[in-house]
């Protein structure tokens, strides 16, 4: 799942890994549509991390398909 | 004055005083009405997915979370519920605040969750963001 926050909460793209490795229209489409909305954020200086309950929190630079969940912050600047 | 004066007055009073009484009611109910919003709801969702039972119960009571650095062992950093300076804790002392904010408006549980992710996983940086202020004895 992919979790992108904004002022309007988090907006979440949401696929099925297994389906999209078997190549299933709609979970790759689903995989696709996520990885854009990474790159776009991630142009537009946001942070991504990679969140898995009860693991330490990962920064990452890739979107990845296989993570279980990938959270979004966008850019920070000192108040 | 004639009476045609008099009845437009009172209508223009009767125009502009909701209009001018109106922000004040807004800032009233406002922290009220937020608790409702959809976006308060959805953050509210990732803050209970992103911290453990007892984190979220310490946030509850305490206003606070407390996140460990991950690079410096005595040091634990300080985030409010609500909007407000980061707290640095070293050795169980205050040593700093950190003001640092999203350029985007987020709803407060964001907030929180934005704070505890950038701390554990993007410290240096973080840090490098944040204006700090020296807590001096």
């Amino acid at each position: 799942m992919l979790r992108v926050m904004s002022r309007r909460g988090d907006d979440r793209v949401t696929w099925d890994e297994q389906k999209a490795h078997a190549g299933d229209p709609e979970a790759t489409a689903a995989v696709r549509e996520a990885e854009r909305i990474f790159t776009q954020e991630r142009a537009k200086g946001a942070t991504a991390f990679s969140v898995v309950p009860g693991k330490p929190t990962q920064r990452i630079e890739q979107f990845d398909p296989t993570a279980e969940q990938i959270v979004m912050v966008p850019r920070v600047v000192g108040g | 004055m004639s009476f045609v004066t008099q009845v437009l007055a009172t209508l223009g009073w009767i125009v502009v005083a909701p209009l001018a009484i109106s922000p004040i009611v807004w800032l009233i109910l406002q922290p009220y009405c937020k608790g409702w919003s959809r976006a308060e709801r959805r953050a509210a969702d990732l803050l209970r997915d992103t911290l453990t039972p007892e984190q979220f119960r310490q946030l509850v009571w305490r206003g606070y979370l407390e996140v460990p650095s991950p690079t410096e062992p005595q040091r634990v950093y300080r985030v409010p519920r609500t909007k407000g300076y980061i707290q640095v804790i070293e050795n169980g002392r205050a040593v700093m605040r950190l003001c640092v904010q999203p350029v985007e408006c987020l709803p407060d549980a964001d907030v929180i969750v934005l704070h505890k992710l950038m701390i554990e996983a993007n410290e240096e940086n973080y840090l490098q963001k944040a204006n700090k202020y020296v807590c001096i004895e």
